[in-house]
């Protein structure tokens, strides 16, 4: 036994140097990083019991295995895994002590403790290797040396400062979300029971919780330990539940704990991280934008105003026809509208808009002093979602415009964002784009579009199914979203297909960017049914102020794009000049590229 | 203090080791009872405290102590166990502390040593 441990890798040699809190770190991650080590050792010695014999040789092995685990664990800290060592030791332990021969039902305890402690020393690596970069063994996303770095400092690390408790009894789904979440950037501390949860909550305040509901204490443990540390000092803490229940009971519970969220388990890791996302968002929500409509200019002003000092962001206009213009380049969340208008009527300017895709579902309130609820009626039918009467006290205009702005917001979310990967949908991208480029203009700013494609997505699918082929598009959304800015958009184009706007970046720097993006997700090893593979993907980037509209910029991406996948994939192509005339055989139509 | 370390598992070991090291004190580190013996032979005076763990294979920390002692080794002597230590304090009269081997330790062990 002395002589195998001999063979796992040994601690970092000391460096007197170092501070005593730097060793204990290098320490500790060096215990969890020959943890698997002693653990499949462990197993092998299990497998090699010999039931019905007296075995001393494997127990002895086992027991000081389990012993020094016990113990190396808990001068490190990892109390669980010391606990559970302590109880597989024991166990061992009566095997010798009774001197009989082994018991034909010992190895498969032994097997079931090995797989909590298996389980633990996954989520215990999470919990303290949390900087180690991203999802499906992503390298880090530090530059080459020599080359220039992509200008993101800082950015992929933002989420994985932010520090989430997650609590869920069964060892095996703690590890597995808390090692799916270490993937996508969070910092992730698993437990498994309520206690441990309450102890750690008390010494440091995380970001976020995931909590599950049942525990074995009884049926709504998860919604009273939240009720119970919301009731502390920890008031403001973000929750989410996650369950099996999904029973109105259940989720009754959880909101009356003051849970944010509820996700049912199976656990759907997009929702999950959609819900993380948002809870822990370090940035204060954007303000409402508001575009007042008024031919008085002065109480249009007015209006912006007090909306203004309420904190949200008021555009004022008196002619009706720079609404259009205007809804370009400012994103209104809502328009407050004059009804009664000398050139253009409320109404009417309210058919222009919904007439406009894009504007569809932008919120429409009628201001006026019409006080006949039929005529008001009348109005409202036109598509518009609110009335006021004028005069209008402050804080009513206030409250209207903001109830509605917000919830319009949160709606307007679900219905851009794409199911699977939580980017964009195709329609919200190239709305962003339209917007992208009117600001650019504005700001004579230069700004790029790119198109990415997996390359050979379909034999992806075709060899190890299109779940398989889902995980994919998840890790490369994820790695777009976690390695871009927050200010640049991504989108799911369609299929395998994504969209990136890249906002006051030129050509030559977003495809150093999308080069390194390549370079990171080539490394990326993706397993099914045992079986290793990896995946590439293919760009083509155009440029604003070379192709100066939403349109020409899209159909010069997929050109260069064209250009990438027939030139042997896995490269970035920037669109030249040139490649906003047509071609002369347009053999590519649309977004079709073979993959 | 110059302090010798028995420990068969080298992550507590190594990690007694920097707890030490940070009080100031100069450590050495060996991972069997058999190698103490040596070490405390090669230079019987050299040390001014052992700090052993208990559960070893071959020579556990107790035995060790007791040959340490049989041999006229009188050198301050603590032990750590990962189990509860009472027991073994009782037991075993003439050991310097018998300190649980946990978390605790980067507090007690030092407290332990500046005792003595």
């Amino acid at each position: 036994m002395v002589a195998e441990r001999g063979n796992a890798p040994a601690p970092a040699a000391p460096n007197k140097a170092e501070s005593f809190q730097i060793r204990k770190a290098r320490l500790r991650a060096s215990f969890l990083s020959q943890l698997p080590g002693r653990l499949a050792d462990a197993r092998r010695a299990v497998a090699e019991l010999r039931p019905g014999e007296i075995d001393h040789a494997h127990l002895d092995a086992l027991y000081i295995l389990f012993h020094t685990l016990k113990g190396s664990g808990a001068t490190f800290g990892f109390r669980q895994i010391s606990d559970a060592a302590k109880a597989a030791e024991q166990t061992v332990r009566n095997a010798m002590d009774s001197g009989a021969p082994v018991e034909a039902a010992l190895p498969n305890a032994l097997e079931r403790m090995m797989d909590d402690l298996d389980a633990l020393a996954l989520a215990a690596d999470v919990q303290v290797d949390p900087d180690v970069a991203p999802g499906f063994e992503l390298p880090r996303s530090e530059p080459a040396a020599g080359q220039p770095s992509d200008a993101r400092p800082g950015q992929s690390a933002d989420r994985s400062q932010r520090m989430v408790y997650l609590c869920d009894d069964d060892p095996d789904l703690a590890a597995q979300l808390a090692g799916q979440l270490g993937c996508f950037g969070y910092r992730v501390r698993a437990f498994t029971n309520l206690p441990d949860l309450r102890e750690a909550v008390e010494a440091e305040r995380p970001s976020a919780l995931i909590l599950d509901v049942v525990f074995p204490e009884d049926e709504n443990a998860g919604p009273r330990m939240l009720a119970e540390l919301r009731s502390g000092k920890q008031a403001t803490i973000p929750c989410i539940f996650i369950s099996c229940r999904d029973d109105f009971g259940g989720r009754l519970q959880a909101v009356r704990a003051g849970g944010n969220a509820y996700c049912t388990k199976p656990i759907k890791m997009v929702e999950l991280l959609e819900f993380l996302d948002r809870l822990t968002n370090p940035h204060p929500p954007e303000p409402i934008n508001v575009l007042v409509v008024d031919d008085d200019r002065e109480l249009a002003q007015f209006h912006a105003t007090v909306l203004e000092e309420a904190g949200m962001v008021a555009k004022a206009v008196s002619d009706p026809e720079q609404v259009l213009g205007l809804l370009d380049t400012f994103d209104a969340d809502l328009v407050l509208m004059d009804m009664y208008m000398p050139d253009c009527s409320g109404p009417e300017l309210s058919r222009i808009l919904r007439q406009i895709p894009g504007h569809v579902s932008l919120p429409i309130i009628y201001v006026s002093s019409e006080t006949d609820v039929e005529r008001q009626h009348k109005a409202l039918a036109v598509g518009a979602d609110g009335f006021l009467t004028k005069p209008i006290e402050p804080a009513r205009l206030i409250a209207e415009v903001g109830l509605r702005a917000e919830r319009m917001r949160i709606l307007h979310s679900l219905m851009v964002r794409d199911g699977l990967t939580g980017l964009f949908n195709h329609n919200a991208i190239m709305q962003f784009l339209g917007v992208a480029v009117a600001n650019a203009r504005r700001a004579e700013k230069p700004l790029c579009f790119a198109m990415i494609d997996v390359d050979h997505f379909k034999a992806v699918n075709d060899t190890y199914g299109h779940p398989t082929g889902d995980q994919v598009l998840i890790a490369l959304s994820r790695t777009l979203r976690l390695r871009l800015r927050e200010d640049d958009l991504v989108g799911r184009y369609g299929g395998e297909e994504f969209a990136v706007v890249l906002n006051g970046v030129g050509a030559e720097q977003a495809k150093r960017i999308l080069d390194a993006l390549r370079t990171s997700f080539w490394n990326v090893t993706f397993f099914s049914d045992g079986q290793e593979f990896r995946c590439t993907f293919s760009v083509g980037v155009s440029d604003f102020p070379t192709f100066d509209t939403p349109d020409a910029m899209t159909e010069a991406a997929d050109r260069a794009l064209y250009r990438a996948k027939n030139g042997g994939r896995n490269r970035v192509e920037i669109a030249a000049a040139e490649d906003a005339l047509p071609e002369p055989a347009p053999e590519s139509t649309g977004t079709s590229h073979g993959s | 203090m110059r302090i010798l370390i028995v420990d068969d598992d080298p992550f507590a070991g190594a990690m007694a080791e920097a707890i030490l090291d940070a009080e100031g004190h100069t450590c050495r580190l060996v991972e069997s009872g058999i190698e103490a013996l040596e070490a405390l032979g090669d230079a019987q005076n050299g040390f001014d405290l052992i700090i052993s763990d208990m559960h070893m294979p071959l020579l556990s920390g107790l035995d060790l102590f007791r040959e340490m002692r049989d041999r006229g080794i009188a050198t301050p002597f603590v032990l750590l166990t990962g189990d509860d230590p009472e027991p073994l304090r009782a037991q075993v009269p003439g050991l310097a502390a018998c300190l649980t081997k946990d978390a605790s330790l980067e507090a007690t062990l030092p407290a332990a040593v500046a005792g003595i």
